[in-house]
């Protein structure tokens, strides 16, 4: 709005009764608000069928901590774990912004997202009426969004909630949000960095450059193995004779070599250690097929596959209803 | 006046999703029901695999207390491979399980509990509090607002020191069965101690008295959610060659009675769980009549037992107060403090070496159980292997103990027995009220995850 038609509108309701100027104004303002404002990005965070795990990794961020993110860098509007409100109260909040922000906010899922029995192996809350499932929810407020983000590998493609037999017949949310682009923000849990990085050039750049698997390759663009610091040893067949070495780990199940991650260099909570330097093998928690191509977890790589048992069929012992 | 229904969902501030629908009359909750919404399937998703995946792979029940599935998935290995413990090993095992706790117990209080009693800034992801019970004057209130920052930080401290040994965190790498892969060095050894330096300063110049104040102002909440006195624990802290010794002891307390917990005494129920039996196969039934929960029943001698700090705090003796609402909060801050100086005292005990690992390849035993108390109170992990393969794994989480559905002779888990009763004096108090005593309980629903009996598994006695 120009400048001039701004004082004439104050100038002509400025006598006027029942505060139609206010009425008149304010939405204006909270328009042009809205539009300059793009210093925060608005968030609506839901958990679904997960540990829980990438809200703590997240809590671990450093430079910036979570207050620092909380306060300068999102809203954080809605989000189980966070927020104040309560009960019917968050509720209400959820429905409120997910369409004051109508496609402005971004949505954060964190957990894989159950289909089987319409959804019922998880709800994100109840009401007097009826469940409010996993699957009803993200659909809806992922059509909603400007922005998917699956935080770590649950939500990005079912992770250790769809590991086999995948009995909730478990699914990532790129699944149930099949005509959007999902960033998938891979890891078991997400480090904070990934996470709050994406966020961050979501805010000040808009959508990453992504991988194959829409992952942003700020961070999973190379293997772990690529990096490691360990990588001269494999060189040269100097392979760990068991946990605790300080070889090679490839002998002891590592998956750094199919594995796209930058953990050599980042590391993990105030960039102190990872895996490898723990002395233990990558898992390979960021990948599409974790944990299942992961495990048996200290069997060497080219042997894994080969390595599935066959299903053993065990009934269980009889329990009873009392 | 006629009954209203309270459906207070979703729960807010804890960790995996919970409902309670709740009846109030004449200003009286006179029904509550404890609903977890979230169910994964772990057992099922154990079968079949190697049983040394089950330190990484059972982590992954839960994201606040991991290292608690992974220190007791740990001990079952020790048990199964007959392995025996360094003592550096042990220290150092404690030591990452007691920064785990740490970060769980700050977290609890700051980020989950505080909002239910400080007036937080009227922004996102405070908007919309309704806190219509704030009794802090504005000075005290502000500084607890500013505690709820530090308290990240101090949470944070606790994690780094779990990856300093643990590789990362969540999901450590490092505490396995055998040991520890990560070597006790000067520098690390040295960085932790700086870390929990600053922990201790914080939990003895903010937690402490935070809850100090906070169990003054709200005192009547020393009346309010009280449980039957029946407690349980399994002992916390495991020391010893074969990890035979408990810093903290276990024990059952009814009333004043103490004894020793023995499994054999354990049983479940899924009466009004969303679960059935399926062919002799336990399933999940998510249209199952009058069930609520996906949390299935865990019980001692056929009764329902309160589990977690409080009842860790009385049975050995370190705190003896009652079992109310605030009484779960005080015992929480209470072994807080006892955690950072025992660390310290720990940490001190370690002596520069080769990684505390030792770990044999062949199982001597079939079957094997394992105990520990996780931050929430009793976990148990159990294992039917052939070979080195899982035929059978059960978990039982310190949920199945406290927000457990009621048993087919309409006995109240600890949380549903907390609330009916409660007076509510004025309807726009009822959910921040309800709030405050589901949340002393420390909710964890993503543990709600698991199946399968236990009985005729586990006859052994617990040497505590
Ligand atoms: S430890 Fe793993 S990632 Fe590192 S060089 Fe060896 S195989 Fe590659």
């Amino acid at each position: 709005m120009k400048k001039e038609k701004f004082s004439e509108l104050c100038r002509s309701l400025a006598q006027s009764k029942e505060h139609e100027l206010t009425r008149a104004i304010l939405p204006i303002v909270k328009k042009q608000m809205l539009k300059n404002n793009k210093s925060k990005l608005p968030v609506i965070w839901l958990e679904t069928n997960d540990s829980g795990d990438n809200n703590i990794s997240f809590m671990n961020t450093t430079f910036p901590y979570l207050g620092q993110v909380l306060s300068d860098m999102i809203d954080l509007l809605y989000s189980n774990t966070f927020m104040a409100a309560q009960g019917p109260d968050a509720l209400n909040i959820l429905n409120q912004v997910s369409s004051l922000y109508r496609s402005r906010f971004t949505l954060v899922v964190e957990g894989a997202i159950p289909l089987n029995s319409n959804g019922l192996f998880c709800s994100i809350a109840l009401t007097p009426n009826r469940p409010v499932t996993a699957l009803e929810a993200v659909t809806t407020l992922g059509n909603q969004a400007q922005y998917v983000v699956a935080i770590g590998t649950c939500a990005s493609f079912g992770g250790v909630t769809a590991a086999r037999p995948n009995i909730t017949g478990s699914v990532g949310v790129r699944d149930v949000l099949s005509s959007r682009k999902v960033i998938n923000v891979s890891g078991c849990p997400v480090n904070p960095d990934w996470f709050v990085g994406t966020l961050a050039h979501l805010l000040m750049y808009g959508l990453p450059e992504l991988d194959k698997l829409n992952r942003p390759n700020l961070f999973y663009e190379y293997t772990i193995h690529r990096h490691c610091q360990r990588r001269s040893y494999f060189d040269n067949k100097d392979f760990a004779e068991k946990l605790g070495d300080i070889e090679c780990m490839f002998s002891q199940g590592c998956v750094g070599p199919r594995t796209n991650a930058d953990c050599p260099y980042r590391q993990w909570v105030n960039y102190v250690s990872w895996p490898v330097k723990a002395n233990t093998p990558c898992i390979g928690c960021t990948n599409e097929d974790f944990p299942d191509a992961s495990t048996p977890f200290f069997m060497p790589l080219n042997e894994k596959v080969s390595s599935r048992a066959p299903q053993v069929l065990f009934k269980g012992k009889e329990l009873s209803d009392e | 006046m006629s009954k209203q229904r309270v459906m207070f969902s979703p729960v807010t501030r804890l960790s995996g999703l919970l409902s309670v629908d709740a009846v109030l009359e004449k200003g009286k909750i006179i029904d509550a029901k404890a609903s977890s919404t979230m169910f994964r399937g772990f057992e099922q998703l154990m079968r079949d695999r190697k049983v040394t995946d089950a330190v990484y792979l059972t982590q992954r029940v839960c994201g606040i207390c991991s290292l608690a599935h992974g220190a007791v998935a740990s001990y079952l290995l020790d048990e199964i491979y007959d392995n025996n413990l360094s003592e550096n090993a042990q220290y150092l095992r404690n030591v990452m399980y007691a920064a785990e706790f740490l970060q769980n117990h700050i977290r609890h209080f700051y980020l989950f509990s505080m909002p239910d009693f400080v007036k937080m800034p009227e922004r996102p992801p405070f908007q919309g509090q309704n806190l219509t019970d704030a009794r802090l004057n504005p000075e005290d209130n502000q500084r607890l607002v500013g505690h709820y920052f530090e308290a990240i930080k101090a949470a944070q401290r606790a994690h780094e020191i779990v990856a300093l040994f643990g590789g990362k965190a969540p999901h450590q790498h490092s505490f396995l069965h055998g040991g520890v892969t990560v070597a006790p060095t000067a520098d690390n050894v040295n960085r932790a101690v700086f870390l929990l330096d600053a922990i201790c300063n914080f939990v003895k110049s903010c937690l402490v008295p935070d809850t100090e104040l906070i169990a003054k102002v709200y005192h009547d909440y020393f009346k309010i959610g009280i449980t039957p006195r029946r407690l349980l624990s399994f002992g916390l802290f495991r020391f010893g060659l074969k990890n035979e010794v408990y810093y903290f002891k276990g024990g059952v307390l009814e009333g004043n009675n103490l004894s020793l917990p023995r499994l054999d005494l354990i049983s479940e129920s899924i009466t009004n769980s969303w679960f059935a039996m399926n062919n002799g196969d336990l399933q999940p039934d998510p249209h199952k009549a009058r069930a609520y929960s996906y949390v299935i029943a865990a019980k001692y001698a056929g009764q329902y037992f309160q589990v977690g700090p409080l009842a860790r705090m009385i049975i050995n003796g370190r705190y003896n107060g009652g079992t109310s609402t605030m009484d779960r909060i005080y015992a929480r801050t209470i072994e807080t403090l006892l955690i950072t100086e025992l660390m310290r005292d720990w940490l001190m005990r370690l002596q520069p070496g080769p990684p505390p690992l030792a770990q044999k390849d062949t199982p001597i035993k079939t079957q094997a159980t394992s105990v520990v108390d996780s931050m929430r109170g009793c976990l148990l992990h159990s294992a039917i292997i052939q070979d080195d393969q899982v035929v059978k794994y059960n978990i039982i989480t310190p949920t199945c103990w406290n927000f457990s559905p009621r048993d087919a002779y309409g006995q109240y888990s600890p949380v549903e027995s907390a609330l009916i009763g409660t007076e509510i004096p004025r309807p726009d108090l009822t959910y921040t009220i309800l709030g405050r005593t589901v949340r002393s309980f420390d909710p964890c629903l993503n543990c709600g995850t698991h199946v399968l009996d236990l009985k005729g598994n586990v006859k052994q006695e617990l040497m505590i």
